[in-house]
């Protein structure tokens, strides 16, 4: 059986702020989960309540974002959604490990520990 | 030789700080012990450190997410279209400068904080960024206060911080409280029936109900049916009659009645309504049978009711039984400072039901809006603010965005200029002596 996931963009991170999102990656995976389909989506404005209605309408089952407010998180959760918050990475990244199953809520999955500065932006 | 002495009295300070010994100082331990939250950011605003005020306001620790992009850590409504970075490039690190901005970050434990942001750029003495200092306030206990300040001066609906405005909202509560009856004067658009509400929910009638009434012209018959009810009769041959009809005095029973525009109810009703005031009873119209009343006056006019008494269109006795207390409510020119607030204050109210992010004003626009004369008051201002946001597609309202006659205001003296069709409008008479 395939399903939706939606992953809020900026540039090509997962959105800090689920709220803030103006951009996000739809992927259908099938069965096997291998990814069937992908499209993104530009919101006419960041508005987390539209969000909700757009992942409902798209019957989206899971989310990956950064950071969420109490409140949509579980509506979403009670919708029956899988959420995964916090997340902050790059978004194909967070997607790869999400179909391998190794993605968690709160991950952080940017290089950690001090840099020379003027090294390549995540 | 001047420019010596200049210099070294710029060096005076520093050189009173070398002397103090700070720069032994352990810098780390300073930061992590101040009491608002500070991270410390390199070039690209890479987290470096975080101190223990911030650690508790973002629910991470300093280590977890050292070398992760700020705006991950911070999560600020700031963070992703106003970055102090898009500001401060690298190239131009020397004309960086403090930047400070409000807005909210979401924690680890999913809450939303309101914060302000201050961005210090740390340089060198040959002007290189060294690091960036992020201080972050919590505004949370700020914005709960006013948020209470702004419930207690009615339905979150009348603001203002100029002098007149803030002593008319102090005196409110205990207005309210009081049962006097009130008269509000002030010219059109500057809040009255907000006021008059406002006073009714701030009055232990608050659960009681307000009922508005406005005396537009219509036969005099009608009028006091209208106002004062009809009394029952027995049934004509039609079936006709019979029940008796409450007037507006009888629906807003132990609550507040709103008489907006007193003068222009006719002096027969005028004289029902003093006897009303002084009885505390009304004879429906039609009825023999006074009927108590337990109800709180509140009128209001958009003219001097001084010269609405010399011109005979307000009854003398009326007047001095409405006058119990005067509530004056100021036009917008002579709010001065108020222009800003009440523009800023309309901003967020209509970015947020338009659901557009825009911050402020620009320049040009601000110079524009404030020189403005504001004839129709803040309703005008309301209005205008309104469109501004409605036709604004970026971040920041422009002089493009504002309405034609704001932008090209006409010469004064001119016919058609906004002053002088308010100077006129506040030159004609009120309404013909019936």
């Amino acid at each position: 059986m395939s399903k939706k996931i939606l992953v809020t963009l900026y540039r090509n991170e997962v959105s800090p702020r689920f709220d803030l999102a103006s951009e996000v990656l739809l992927v259908t995976v099938d069965a096997a989960g291998k990814e069937a389909k992908r499209q993104e989506l530009v919101l006419a404005h960041s508005s987390a309540d539209d969000l909700c209605d757009l992942i409902l309408d798209r019957e989206v089952s899971e989310v990956i974002t950064g950071g969420m407010e109490e409140e949509h998180y579980h509506y979403l959760r009670w919708k029956r959604l899988t959420v995964l918050d916090g997340i902050a990475g790059l978004a194909e990244d967070a997607l790869a490990r999400h179909l391998r199953g190794e993605l968690e809520p709160g991950d952080i999955l940017f290089p950690r520990g001090h840099q020379q500065a003027g090294g390549t932006d995540a | 030789m001047e420019n010596t002495l200049a210099a070294r009295a710029m060096m005076a300070p520093f050189a009173g700080l070398d002397a103090s010994g700070l720069d032994r100082a352990d810098l780390s331990r300073i930061l992590r012990e101040l009491p608002f939250g500070v991270a410390v950011l390199d070039g690209e605003r890479r987290t470096l450190f975080l101190n223990s005020a911030l650690e508790r306001l973002t629910g991470y620790s300093s280590a977890e997410v050292a070398g992760v992009p700020c705006r991950h850590v911070l999560r600020g409504s700031f963070c992703l279209h106003t970055c102090p970075r898009l500001a401060c490039t690298k190239d131009e690190s020397a004309s960086c400068a403090t930047q400070s901005r409000e807005g909210t970050l979401i924690n680890r434990h999913r809450r939303k904080v309101p914060v302000r942001l201050t961005s210090v750029p740390v340089l060198d003495k040959a002007g290189e960024l060294i690091c960036t200092l992020d201080v972050i306030e919590d505004l949370s206990a700020l914005k709960e206060l006013e948020g209470r300040l702004t419930r207690t001066a009615g339905p979150g609906a009348i603001v203002g911080r100029c002098a007149a405005m803030e002593h008319l909202l102090r005196i409110l509560p205990a207005v309210a409280q009081s049962d006097a009856t009130v008269l509000l004067t002030g010219e059109s658009g500057t809040g009255k029936d907000l006021l008059a509400e406002a006073l009714h929910r701030a009055s232990p009638r608050a659960r009681e109900s307000f009922v508005r009434v406005n005396a537009t012209p219509m036969p005099e018959a009608l009028l006091d049916v209208e106002l004062f009810g009809q009394a029952g009769s027995a049934p004509d041959e039609q079936g006709g009659g019979g029940a008796p009809r409450p007037g507006k005095f009888q629906l807003a029973q132990n609550g507040t009645i709103y008489l907006s525009e007193i003068a222009d109810m006719p002096l027969a009703q005028q004289g029902r309504l003093l006897r009303l005031l002084d009885e505390k009873a009304v004879v429906p119209a039609g009825g023999e049978r006074p009927m108590r009343l337990n109800v709180r006056v509140v009128a209001a006019t958009g003219h001097d009711p001084e010269a609405l008494v010399q011109a005979g269109l307000l009854r003398k006795d009326l007047f001095h039984r409405l006058n119990a207390v005067r509530l004056v409510l100021p036009p917008v020119r002579e709010r001065g400072e108020d222009v800003q607030f009440l523009l800023t204050h309309f901003l967020g109210i209509y970015a947020a039901k338009f659901r557009k992010q825009v911050l402020g004003f620009s320049e040009d626009a601000l110079a524009l809006l404030s020189a403005y004369d504001y004839p129709g008051n803040v309703r005008e201002l309301r209005n205008m603010v309104e469109y501004a946001v409605m036709v604004c597609a970026g971040d920041q309202v422009l002089p493009e965005h504002l309405p034609p006659h704001v932008r090209f205001p006409l010469a004064p003296g001119s016919t058609d200029s906004p002053a002088s069709k308010t100077e006129a409008a506040r030159r004609q008479p009120a309404r013909k002596k019936a």
